[in-house]
């Protein structure tokens, strides 16, 4: 630091590097109007009291929310900037799949089902029965006394055929479940490697936890519930076709209001359900923000602000509740119209038919009984069904994911040597607007490159290139004569790798937060890395040693433990190069003492690329490449590049002055 | 009548003043799980009590229904009475019709009273997070408080809609039971025992149901978090390795979570079939009583069908009581975690609400001997960042960082004695950091502002007075004119400046639709350097007395560094200004620096005097804290 002494004092600092610039089009999109509403006033009802008007009022207010439904389910179906959304077809298959491996499971469910449901029937057909014996008066207390041990013995064998069905539902279920989500935690894990490093994690997180929880829900409870409400509504259409045909004529008539009304329904049904969820997590994203941001709430007084956030978020919420509690309403409206009125005509045809003889009592007291037996599984089945579409179109986001294309095709040949060579790089994140344009650098094994710029002028980019996250969009980034893409995965790791937000530990055991590169490593080498670092006198005083579980719920690491654990993967991993990215490492300031020794470890013997803010990572660098506008616009050791007086020089004088 | 959602002013010094109308959920009964839930009833009691008796018309059809279809097969069938028939009918009609519409009005009242009983705990929730503000974190777990909010608040609400149902069920039962004991005491008798007994009889599996349904929930929500958590680290999974075992550690998670949900599962079936025995028999009970009672000459057949229609139809209030039982242990697990958040309290004692901080004089800490003159900008320099920010925090009178909050409730798979006794221990420990924090709270701090002791004055006073913007502080989703401006004080030129001083024009540029454009959640999509210039952007704006900006800059490259301290010096010229850092570039512009050695200021000067002066200085500024890779090189 001898130069600091000789370095004087500049009148002006920095000035003009960054010019004071007008923001575009500020006059035209900053509002004057403070808290614009979040629900519209048209969604509010009318002080009118006439009931004409306010039933119009009301179907206006239905057509919109179902507009802001279908909008909302639009959006929900293809988000911008996210993973694609896989097609119906791919669900279809992806099902059938799943319930064709467990074929016998299947067909046991089933039959058990259909046996329970079947045992349910007999009951009113035997009290028809008994109906008819005693009003014919033709029947004996032993033998009513005979027929009512055995209906109580069918009673025994459905509830126990119930609870079989029941247990083969849970079974079945949870056993698709658990494949189903493994499956989508493995697509996750494969994801192309540039497409994690540039997607918004927010959409992947939203994927395996809302979609998750909505499809195994729709596993859980809608899938089985809708096989037997199905086959209980089937076979007790069947059982009052068999009891009378004339006494079965009103439902028959009445189906087609039934059928109508569930398909207006099932065809709204799902958009206003997504909606509801949309809200609901709105309300949990506030909230989280709130309760984890609650410092600044207090630090800027915005309780208030945040309070109404909340009151904005339940307003919303309420509309999309009130938008599907009129599509219910509509529906029982129908349903209780074409359910409850066949009862009345039933038993208009039954005293017609009776006194002509064509209809006994007991056909007529079994239709009554199984008219009210119907109606309850009719309206879980109709439950269900809306269910089962939210679990559709949350499977169908979850098998998108299976569907973004790999960006990398590996080759056979292995690098010789490992000379790092970018040549032409140009590079482009939205097409037609590079970042990179033709940039060629070459690393000396060993050396300390350091990369200054201003943010914005693709310095971190030239680091993802690289270090082979992303393909350049032309030119080439070779290391031993091969160039990176073409390496397989595993293999481009123990070559180079790029240090970014690596504060992070996983929840699982020290040993799985620090073996990642080489799995198959044993726990020597986890030791010895851990030693490297410096973190082996904590680590053997925890508990259970490696084994100790980390991580939210267990133990939580010290920011400096976390940055340990981070520099031990890479000792494990020991690439002969590495990218630092100090812009998106974000290496906590107040740990960064207790890890010089660490650090030091870790680079010592490696190429190293450093990503700097601190003017003094570059000053102690080998050579210094200063990147503008996406081209490297001096390249050299710090005291070529202050002799040159270039940019570099004059932030150094700033820095030191 | 009250409708959704409901108002809550409860826990905020918000719009004071006369409540109004349908507003609610003032002062919530915490004095146990069992008032909280019958205050949340009282809340809407209006509605409940409506519906109670709009439930009672729905169940109508289906008790009063098969006394009319007896009485249409003994006196109108049988009898070869036409009219009869059509008269009887007529009134079947009747009752069809009134349940249908009491059905569509029942399921409107429901969901309004089941959505107030959700969205009131959800507000209350809310408020209690702002009122505690910066002890939140110190004494309830983030996930936790956001449980609550998510699917406690969700028992309450499922709480009121059963109650009603529960008791229309129970009148219709007494309507069944009055209507059997017309035409015969002793099946009358049977109805009237039958109903509580096969409740009675189901309810003691309730509990082991519960229990597994909360190991379940338990696993289940650790296995999203791990799914989370793969997510969160994906770019080191995919970047450096270890898919194979965070993808084996998901599959273990989640076949213990299948098998919790099998044997959960395996209860409810349990639960389940038991209804149906249950209710199955008591059905061939009743028609076997009644055929005996028809072939004794007792009963007509008639009254037969009759009693076998009621018997097919308590299936349902029997359901019904099932429901409000389980929910009812559901909701009082939700309503003690409840309870015991909405129980913490801000530590800060009220004070006199018309003190203030006086407007002018130097910021003062007598313990560390640190002192910002007034108008000046001081920059607080430190071997040690956490004695900086230590500091930093106490010149704002925050409590110290503290880690481990104490969970709202126990292990739910707990129970008998080991559960009160943990329950117990819960409650002692919060206690104690709810007196931890008191006493540290109040009372004298040390830190006075224009000769005024930090601690004489309301807490409110000094936040007027007084920001500290640190690392934790965070940006909510929004415009970027709300975030940058979120009291919506403002004018336009008042934020270009700010956008400015804090060198964010580029965010400014990044965001489609300008002051429009969207801010996502904790910034999410801006990059570390533009997150944290918002943050200073809008501390700025905010033209605070007293500003104390700790590592303003440490995510933001030296080019950009460097002018932010030029235009962070003008912004505030004239005002009180404290800058913890340790970059040259911003040193440079502070009128004074202080150098803070094991708590205590040992050197102040100008960044020149110290730089020439202090071998101490000059090893922490010259060593910054980011750049460690170079030790290497000796």
């Amino acid at each position: 630091m001898s130069d600091l002494a000789v370095t004087g004092t500049p009148e002006v600092a920095v000035d003009g590097a960054l010019a004071a610039r007008p923001l575009p089009d500020s006059a035209q999109t900053w509002s004057e109007e403070r808290v614009p509403a979040r629900v519209p006033a048209a969604l509010l009802p009318p002080s009118t009291r006439s009931p004409g008007r306010r039933l119009a009022a009301w179907r206006s207010r239905h057509r919109l929310r179902a507009a802001r439904a279908q909008a909302y389910y639009d959006g929900s179906l293809h988000p911008e900037r996210a993973l694609p959304v896989a097609t119906r077809g791919v669900v279809g298959r992806f099902a059938l799949a799943l319930v064709r491996s467990r074929r016998r499971t299947v067909v046991a469910l089933l039959v058990l089902h259909a046996l329970a449901a079947l045992a349910g029937l007999v009951v009113p057909r035997v009290v028809g029965r008994l109906v008819d014996q005693t009003a014919a008066g033709g029947t004996s207390v032993d033998s009513v006394d005979a027929l009512a041990l055995a209906v109580g013995a069918v009673v025994v064998v459905q509830a126990v055929l119930t609870f079989l069905a029941l247990r083969m539902s849970v079974l079945f279920g949870q056993d698709l479940l658990a494949s189903a989500r493994e499956q989508v935690v493995d697509t996750v894990l494969a994801l192309p490697l540039g497409r994690v490093e540039s997607a918004s994690s927010g959409d992947l997180v939203t994927r395996v936890t809302r979609d998750v929880s909505e499809m195994s829900r729709s596993v859980r409870y809608g899938l089985p519930e809708a096989a037997v409400a199905a086959a209980t509504t089937v076979l007790t259409i069947g059982a009052m076709l068999l009891n009378s045909l004339f006494l079965a004529v009103p439902l028959l008539l009445s189906l087609p209001v039934l059928v109508v009304a569930v398909r207006r329904y099932l065809a709204r049904a799902a958009q206003g359900y997504v909606t509801e969820g949309g809200t609901y997590s709105l309300i949990n994203t506030s909230l989280t923000e709130t309760v984890e941001g609650a410092r600044t709430v207090e630090a800027l007084g915005l309780q208030e602000r945040r309070n109404t956030v909340n009151d904005d978020d339940i307003a919303e919420s309420s509309q999309a509740e009130r938008y599907t509690m009129a599509l219910r309403n509509l529906l029982f409206g129908g349903l209780g119209l074409a359910f409850d009125t066949p009862l009345v005509l039933v038993l208009a045809l039954g005293a017609y038919g009776y006194a002509r003889g064509w209809v006994t009592l007991g056909q007529l007291t079994a239709a009554t009984l199984y008219l009210q037996a119907l109606k309850e599984p009719l309206q879980r089945l109709i439950r269900n069904l809306d269910q089962l579409q939210v679990g559709i179109a949350s499977t169908a986001r979850l098998l998108g994911v299976a569907e973004v294309p790999q960006d990398r095709e590996a080759g056979d040949a292995l690098p010789v040597g490992s000379r790092l060579t970018g040549t032409d790089l140009r590079f482009a994140y939205r097409p037609g607007r590079d970042v990179l344009h033709g940039v060629d650098l070459a690393l000396r094994p060993g050396e300390r490159l350091a990369i200054v710029g201003p943010s914005g002028s693709g310095k971190s980019t030239l680091g993802r290139l690289l270090a082979g996250i992303n393909g350049p969009r032309t030119g080439s980034v070779t290391v031993g004569g091969v160039e990176l893409l073409e390496l397989p995965l595993p293999v481009l790791r123990t070559e180079v790798a790029l240090v970014t937000q690596e504060h992070h530990v996983f929840a699982g055991s020290v040993r799985d937060n620090v073996v990642l590169a080489r799995e198959d490593a044993g726990d020597d080498v986890v030791l010895e890395a851990l030693r490297t670092v410096e973190a082996l006198d904590w680590v053997e005083r925890l508990p259970h040693g490696l084994d100790t579980r980390l991580g939210s719920g267990h133990l939580e690491p010290t920011p400096s433990q976390a940055q340990q654990i981070a520099l031990a993967r890479l000792v494990v991993a020991d690439p002969h190069t590495l990218v630092l990215d100090e812009a998106t490492s974000l290496i906590d300031p107040t740990t960064a003492r207790h890890l010089e020794g660490s650090m030091a470890a870790l680079l010592a013997d490696r190429t190293v690329v450093a990503i700097a803010h601190r003017l003094h990572t570059a000053h102690d660098a080998d050579r210094i490449a200063v990147v503008i506008d996406g081209r490297i616009a001096e390249l050299g050791s710090h005291h070529d590049l202050v002799a040159a007086d270039g940019e570099y020089a004059r932030l150094w004088r700033a820095w030191t002055s | 009548m009250h409708d959704f959602p409901p108002l809550v002013h409860a826990y905020s010094d918000g719009p004071a003043g006369a409540p109004e109308r349908g507003e609610v959920f003032r002062h919530p009964d915490l004095r146990g799980p069992k008032r909280f839930l019958l205050w949340l009833l009282r809340q809407q009691w209006q509605v409940v009590v409506v519906a109670c008796l709009v439930s009672m018309l729905e169940w109508l059809p289906g008790s009063v229904g098969p006394y009319v279809i007896g009485r249409v097969i003994d006196d109108g069938i049988r009898a070869g009475d036409p009219g009869t028939t059509v008269r009887l009918l007529l009134v079947l009609l009747g009752l069809v019709l009134v349940g249908v519409v009491a059905g569509v009005l029942y399921h409107t009242l429901v969901v309004r009273s089941w959505l107030i009983g959700m969205y009131g705990p959800m507000k209350l929730v809310t408020r209690k997070s702002t009122q505690l503000g910066s002890v939140l974190s110190r004494r309830s777990p983030t996930g936790e408080v956001l449980s609550v909010s998510a699917s406690d608040s969700d028992e309450f609400g499922g709480l009121t809609q059963i109650v009603s149902e529960a008791v229309g069920a129970f009148i219709a039962t007494l309507v069944i039971a009055g209507l059997v004991l017309s035409t015969s005491v002793p099946l009358g008798l049977l109805v009237l025992v039958a109903a509580p007994l096969i409740v009675l009889l189901v309810v003691p599996l309730f509990r082991p149901l519960q229990r597994r349904e909360e190991t379940e929930r338990n696993r289940s929500s650790e296995l999203t978090g791990l799914a989370t958590d793969i997510v969160a680290g994906l770019r080191i999974l995919r970047g450096i390795g270890g898919e194979r075992t965070f993808g084996r550690n998901y599959a273990t998670q989640s076949d213990l979570t299948r098998r919790a949900g099998v044997s959960a599962g395996i209860w409810q079936a349990a639960v389940d079939s038991c209804g149906v025995l249950l209710s199955g028999l008591f059905l061939v009970l009743l028609v076997w009583l009644g055929t005996r009672s028809v072939l004794s000459g007792g009963l007509s057949v008639g009254e037969l069908v009759s009693f076998a229609g009621y018997a097919v139809f308590m299936v349902w209030p029997v359901q019904s009581f099932f429901t409000f039982a389980q929910k009812w242990i559901r909701s009082i697990v939700s309503a003690r975690k409840a309870v015991t958040l909405l129980t913490e309290d801000p530590p800060w004692d009220a004070g006199d609400p018309t003190l203030a901080l006086p407007r002018e004089g130097a910021l003062a800490d007598d313990r560390s001997g640190f002192v910002a003159e007034p108008g000046r900008m001081t920059a607080l320099v430190s071997a040690v960042p956490e004695e900086s920010a230590a500091l930093a925090d106490r010149l704002g009178r925050y409590l110290p960082a503290r880690r481990g909050a104490v969970g709202l409730d126990v292990d739910a798979t707990l129970h008998g004695r080991a559960l009160r006794r943990a329950r117990d221990e819960q409650r002692a420990r919060r206690r104690a950091v709810a007196a931890e924090d008191r006493a540290v709270a109040n009372g004298r701090t040390g830190v006075t502002l224009g000769g005024v002791d930090l601690g004489e004055v309301p807490v409110r006073a000094v936040r007027e007075r007084v920001l500290v913007s640190d690392a934790s502080s965070s940006t909510f989703a929004g415009t970027l004119q709300s975030v940058l401006d979120p009291h919506g004080r403002l004018t336009r030129e008042q934020a270009e400046a700010a956008v400015h001083a804090a060198v964010a024009e580029d965010v400014y540029e990044a965001l489609p639709g300008g002051w429009q454009g969207v801010v996502e959640e904790r910034g999410r999509g801006l990059s570390g350097g533009q997150r944290q210039r918002l943050v200073l952007a809008r501390a700025l704006a905010l033209e605070p007395d007293v500003l104390v900006l700790v590592e303003p800059t440490s995510a933001v490259d030296a080019h950009t560094e460097a002018e932010i301290g030029v235009r962070l010096r003008a912004a505030r010229s004239g005002r009180t200004t404290v800058v913890v850092t340790a970059s040259p570039l911003l040193l440079h512009q502070a009128d004074t620096v202080a150098l803070l050695h094991d708590g205590r200021v040992v050197e102040t000067g100008t960044h020149e005097e110290l730089l020439h002066g202090s071998a101490a200085y000059r090893r922490v500024v010259t060593r910054s804290a980011v750049d460690q890779w170079e030790a290497s090189d000796v």
